[in-house]
């Protein structure tokens, strides 16, 4: 099984991205002990990363106490990268239209490499809403909007995820589910959509939309996070998506992936665990 | 000794190196989508070799690479990893106070942050001066757009016919109340600002106070907000000119980081 591998960085720098590190995939905010233990670091060490990480807003103190969460800069950090991907923006429009006439949370994710990267989200009308986080991270095949992507995708690319996931075994969810996860996808091709039910709404669904480039080939997608199927609005929706689709077709350029110059198997990311395929 | 004292400049020397590591990734957090090594070096005041191994660092850890061209540099992927969900992203207070706090200890005077909420202007958080003669916050307060320079720094950057609409709303609703609204002063008035970018008052009274209100922007080219700052016209008018550069790059610094935001009508992406 591959692991994710990095250059060697001088001991100082490394201690601190660690720290920076772990504080961020800390289930509750540590203390300088629980870092120190979970690194193997002593505590000066430590105490002096955060402070370091403190002073240029990347770590903050947790309500007072001796505990830290992250800062304002690393959420910074992530809202630029966000808006570095050009449909970001470009979709606004047409997300809001979506959530006015669904009532719905409407969010755009886009492709990066084997991930899908939640871009963008409107909230609809409703009381009750699904409150999606920007910056949510996860491979194409987990949740929706991803598989909205990898419905449109060629299958050399296809192939090329399965063997990107098989190098991380842990990853892999297993050639029977792989399988019946791509016959699935296939009705997609035909209707231009996906319909995923709704556990919270038994008898409707989520729907997600591919948006494709010029080749066919979907670059984001956008995922109507609530009871909008089967509501006879579909057409409507899709109309919505196709003059996004169109805006890109009228220059391709400028929408294309700022990370579409490396090859997806470069793109490693540390995702949240969760369930591969429903 | 000799080895303790080697050892403290040394921890000293790598914390300086680190800090520098971290304003240098920093620098990425804005609305510019890349730079050169020498833009970095002039933003920042480093030496080119400085934000050289600064860079390599941080290309090292992908958290910065470089863009298609190979010449200049842009955020990596992996600052995606750099976020929990247990952990509240900054509210557009949050955002704003570091701002606030420089300007307030720049000019010693009363600084504030409002929003729009209709046709008023809420003011939801400020730092009051020490110093006699106190421009008073009142958190939560409302005043119509029509009423001071806040107001029409809303109503200048809110498209065209914003002003006119207004009008039509509350003129006479406003002269009612007995606050006269000259509606020639006001869009007058809007025009400077939306020349010069900002709004400057001169309020008269038993003690005449003078102010400032600057847009606070969104990625969309909408507001967020407006800060302002003010004070007795005697004691701050004479220091305006060496101040207003100075806080003015306060306010770009602090709308590179409010331009990643959108305030949008379906409800702004950021809490306050």
């Amino acid at each position: 099984m591959k692991t994710l591998k990095r250059a060697a960085i001088n001991s100082s720098a490394q201690h601190v991205f660690d720290v920076l590190r772990t504080v961020s995939d800390a289930a509750e905010p540590p203390g300088v002990s629980d870092i120190g233990r979970r690194l193997g670091l002593t505590g000066s060490t430590v105490f002096r990363a955060l402070t370091t990480l403190e002073a240029s807003g990347y770590v903050s103190r947790f309500r007072n106490l001796p505990r830290f969460e992250l800062g304002t800069m690393p959420y910074l950090l992530n809202r630029a990268l966000l808006n570095r991907f050009e449909i970001n923006l470009a979709s606004r429009p047409f997300l809001r239209e979506l959530a006015q006439e669904t009532g719905e949370t409407v969010s755009l994710n886009a492709r990066l490499g084997w991930y899908s990267l939640r871009l963008s989200g409107v909230y609809g009308s409703r009381d009750i809403y699904h409150r999606d986080r920007l910056g949510e991270l996860g491979f194409l095949h987990h949740a929706l909007p991803g598989r909205a992507i990898l419905a449109f995708l060629t299958d050399a690319d296809l192939a090329g995820m399965a063997g990107f996931l098989a190098d991380r075994a842990s990853e892999w969810p297993g050639d029977a589910a792989w399988t019946e996860m791509r016959e699935r996808l296939k009705g997609a091709e035909n209707t231009g959509f996906l319909a995923e039910p709704l556990t919270m709404s038994p008898g409707f669904c989520a729907i997600g939309m591919p948006v494709r480039d010029e080749t066919g080939a979907a670059i984001a997608s956008i995922t109507i996070n609530g009871p909008v199927f089967p509501s006879g609005k579909i057409g409507g929706l899709l109309a919505v998506r196709d003059r996004l689709e169109a805006l890109i077709l009228a220059d391709p350029q400028r929408f294309i992936s700022p990370f579409a110059h490396l090859p997806p198997e470069r793109i490693l990311l540390k995702v949240p665990r969760r369930k591969a395929v429903p | 000794m000799d080895q303790i004292n080697h050892a403290v400049l040394e921890n000293r020397e790598q914390n300086k190196a680190m800090a520098r590591i971290l304003t240098v990734l920093s620098s990425f957090a804005s609305d510019r989508p890349e730079f050169g090594i020498s833009e970095l070096s002039q933003h920042l005041g480093m030496t080119k070799n400085m934000v050289y191994r600064a860079i390599k660092t941080l290309v090292e850890q992908d958290y910065v690479m470089r863009d298609p061209t190979g010449q200049r540099f842009q955020l990596g992927f992996r600052v995606l990893e750099l976020q929990n969900v247990t952990s509240p992203e900054p509210t557009f207070r949050t955002l704003c106070a570091p701002a606030m706090q420089q300007i307030h200890e720049l000019t010693g005077e009363t600084v504030s942050l409002t929003v729009r909420a209709l046709d008023y202007s809420v003011f939801i958080d400020g730092i009051e001066t020490r110093k006699p003669g106190v421009w008073r916050l009142q958190i939560g307060a409302l005043r119509p757009l029509h009423a001071n320079s806040t107001g029409h720094v809303f109503l200048a950057f809110a498209g065209d016919g914003a002003v006119t609409d207004y009008v039509a709303r509350h003129g006479n609703e406003a002269a009612s109340a007995g606050e006269a609204m000259d509606a020639a002063a006001m869009v007058q008035d809007i025009a400077i600002i939306r020349q010069r970018g900002y709004a400057t008052s001169v309020r008269a009274g038993m003690l005449p106070m003078v102010s400032l209100a600057f847009p606070i922007w969104d990625a969309e080219h909408n507001l967020h907000g407006v800060i302002s700052v003010g004070g007795p016209k005697g004691r701050f008018e004479p220091a305006l000119d060496g101040l207003l550069p100075r806080i003015i790059g306060i306010v770009e610094t602090l709308c590179q980081r409010t331009r990643l935001y959108s305030a949008n009508a379906a409800g702004s992406e950021i809490t306050l």
